[in-house]
């Protein structure tokens, strides 16, 4: 018994340190900051994910051919924004979303490169979390049921040959 | 008086679950991380990786119960009878699951948890069919009559399946045509190899699976069988003498 | 024993103990009658939501009223354990199938076509030109309804919570059927024409095909001593 527990033990330990790892990537790459951090910061040279909504009435140029400048809402402060890039679909007035780019502390102005969507990681975590979480135990009652059974049936010594009637 | 083929099972049960939890990790790591999030449903997309596999694992289990039965019911073996049984349990798991997954998915994207889909419905109408054919297990006594009963349950569920499914997708599209559809989803390779990877993943999972299942029943059998036998044979020697 | 023979006497058989005890029709009827009374409490209903729900309602109050005669087919054969006498007849038990699958057919068509002049009177239905091909949905889907529900009464009757049982495992295999009547009667009595429809009545077609040739051959492993 002790070594089926050591296993399983094993295996939870493994998919912690997965859970774990998966979740600084996604800190480290995927995490958002808002344009007040923006604005007030002087780091001009890493790469930058900001989330914000396009503030109403001030999308200039050409979503359509990738060349656009608008303004980007935070709680207080606003961000002067320059996208240069592929055409961004999802580039509209009054609407949340991602840029990524770089900001220029000498001219105040956020270089955008790129778009994506506000992410719901709430969604994606837990339908991994409910799968995985619901096969581990099943695949772990039944393999404890086994290691049960058989330590049950070598004890009762119904190994042992019937006996003639 | 243990079968053989468990005897056989046990050998190579190992190493197909150690196969299967390492597909299902890389599987995972492509998935939640390799794979670029999607145009339209930005990172909501990787709840595909999970709930696709899921269900087609369901389908791969319900299959192995139809084909079971049909085997049982031509040889009768008591083994094939509980993989069958072990099949079935495992198919409402998945089926849950994929359910779940599947509500999980629809809430982000189509702004609801729950839709008329005729895929929703003909899995909701498989886990029906699922519980049902437990739950008739666990209402005959006879062992025998308990594996046919079953047999014939899982082989006109299994049958019914299909038409439930385009019976289903006819009523859909008579009465909301078009109105869900995978938009944006594009079957490229950045989604199909982790679909892969975590289908035979899933498969292999279930296989593994199915075996300690398989393997439960058949000891609970054996050993409630016994029991019996052994209180059988205590009565009667008491008796007698 | 000729084949045909035993389907004769088996239909014969349970239409005589009915019309001796009237017991399964009767309780079937007053069912339905207590189901449609209380559908209309229920969502107490206009012209108009009467017009889209109507084909539902029928359909629901039939099924169940189905499985009511559906549990009594077989359960009537439990006393005197009448049951073991089928399980050891040197008969056909295919043709055993079919005779109480023909039983059962009329039985509920009886009750519908009984019951069908109250759906009339009581929503204001406007049937005369398509009556012809309303009895006709009617006849294929208690046949698919039949067809599956005479194989499960008879597993049914042999297990313990039969009357639990019948309606959890036949319902779920009887979507399809329940799907393709209640569109094939609603667009029947919303007077669309048959094109609409007619896949419908091809789906209940071949169910009822499908599931009368399988249960045939199944039940010869449920009926086995």
């Amino acid at each position: 018994m002790t070594g089926f527990y050591l296993r399983w033990a094993g295996v939870i330990v493994i998919v912690g340190i997965l859970a774990l790892l998966t979740s600084q990537h996604y800190e480290k790459h995927l995490s958002s900051v808002s344009p007040d951090m923006v604005v007030t910061g002087n780091d001009s040279k890493t790469t930058l994910r900001v989330q914000g909504m396009v503030k109403s009435g001030s999308l200039t140029g050409n979503p359509e051919d990738g060349h656009a400048a608008f303004e980007l809402l935070g709680a207080s402060n606003s961000l002067k924004v320059q996208y240069e890039g592929p055409p961004p679909e999802n580039l509209r007035e009054l609407k949340t979303l991602i840029l990524i780019g770089q900001w220029d502390a000498e001219n105040k102005l956020f270089q955008a490169r790129e778009t994506a969507l506000v992410t719901n990681y709430g969604y994606v975590a837990s339908a991994y979390i409910v799968a995985l979480l619901a096969l581990i135990a099943f695949v772990f009652s039944m393999s404890r049921n086994v290691t049960f059974l058989y330590q049950e049936i070598k004890e009762s010594k119904i190994y042992e040959p019937e006996l003639g009637p | 008086m243990m079968n053989r083929f468990i005897r056989r099972i046990q050998r190579f049960k190992g190493w197909i679950g150690a196969a299967a939890a390492l597909c299902i990790f890389y599987g995972l790591y492509l998935g939640l991380l390799d794979s670029p999030p999607d145009y339209y449903q930005g990172e909501v997309v990787r709840i595909m990786y999970v709930h696709v596999p899921l269900a087609h694992t369901a389908l791969l289990a319900y299959g192995t119960l139809f084909v079971g039965s049909l085997w049982y019911l031509w040889k009768r073996d008591v083994l094939v009878d509980n993989m069958c049984h072990a099949a079935a349990g495992i198919t409402a798991a998945f089926t849950i699951l994929a359910l779940i997954t599947g509500a999980i998915w629809a809430k982000p994207t189509w702004n609801t948890w729950w839709t008329w889909d005729p895929k929703l419905v003909s899995f909701a109408v498989l886990l029906l069919i699922a519980s049902g054919y437990l739950m008739l297990r666990t209402f005959v006594e006879d062992p025998d009559k308990e594996g046919r009963y079953a047999a014939v349950m899982a082989i006109v569920g299994g049958i019914d399946l299909p038409i439930i499914y385009f019976s289903a997708e006819w009523w859909r599209t008579l009465h909301q045509p078009l109105s869900i559809s995978m938009r944006g989803v594009s079957m490229s390779g950045d989604i199909l190899l982790p679909l892969a990877i975590m289908s035979l993943g899933l498969n292999l999972l279930f296989i593994y699976m199915l075996m300690i299942r398989t393997q439960m029943l058949y000891l609970t059998n054996l050993l409630e069988a016994k029991k019996g036998r052994l209180l059988s044979h205590a009565h009667l020697s008491h008796t007698s003498s | 024993m000729p084949f045909f023979r035993v389907i004769q006497w088996v239909v014969w058989k349970d239409l005589i103990s009915e019309l001796r005890s009237r017991e399964t029709l009767s309780s079937m009827l007053f069912f339905a009658l207590i189901v449609i009374l209380v559908f209309s409490f229920s969502f107490a209903m206009d012209q108009d939501a009467a017009q889209q729900l109507i084909a539902g309602i029928i359909w629901v109050s039939f099924v169940f009223t189905g499985i009511i005669g559906l549990g009594k087919s077989f359960s009537a054969e439990l006393q005197n354990d009448a049951i073991e006498y089928l399980q050891m007849s040197p008969a056909p038990k295919g043709a055993i199938y079919l005779g109480k699958m023909i039983g059962n057919l009329l039985f509920m068509l009886v009750v519908e076509i009984m019951l069908f002049p109250l759906f009339v009177l009581f929503f204001n239905l406007d049937i005369v030109e398509e009556i012809g091909l309303l009895l006709l949905i009617f006849f294929l889907a208690t046949l698919g309804l039949s067809a599956v529900g005479t194989l499960f009464s008879a597993l049914t009757v042999q297990i313990r919570a039969r009357e639990v049982m019948l309606p959890v495992l036949l319902l779920p295999l009887a979507v399809p059927v329940m799907i393709a009547a209640v569109e094939a009667t609603r667009g029947a009595l919303e007077g669309q024409p048959l094109v609409i429809y007619s896949q419908w009545i091809e789906l209940l077609t071949i169910f009822d095909i499908i599931f009368t040739v399988v249960s045939f051959w199944l039940f010869d492993l449920i009926l086995d001593s």
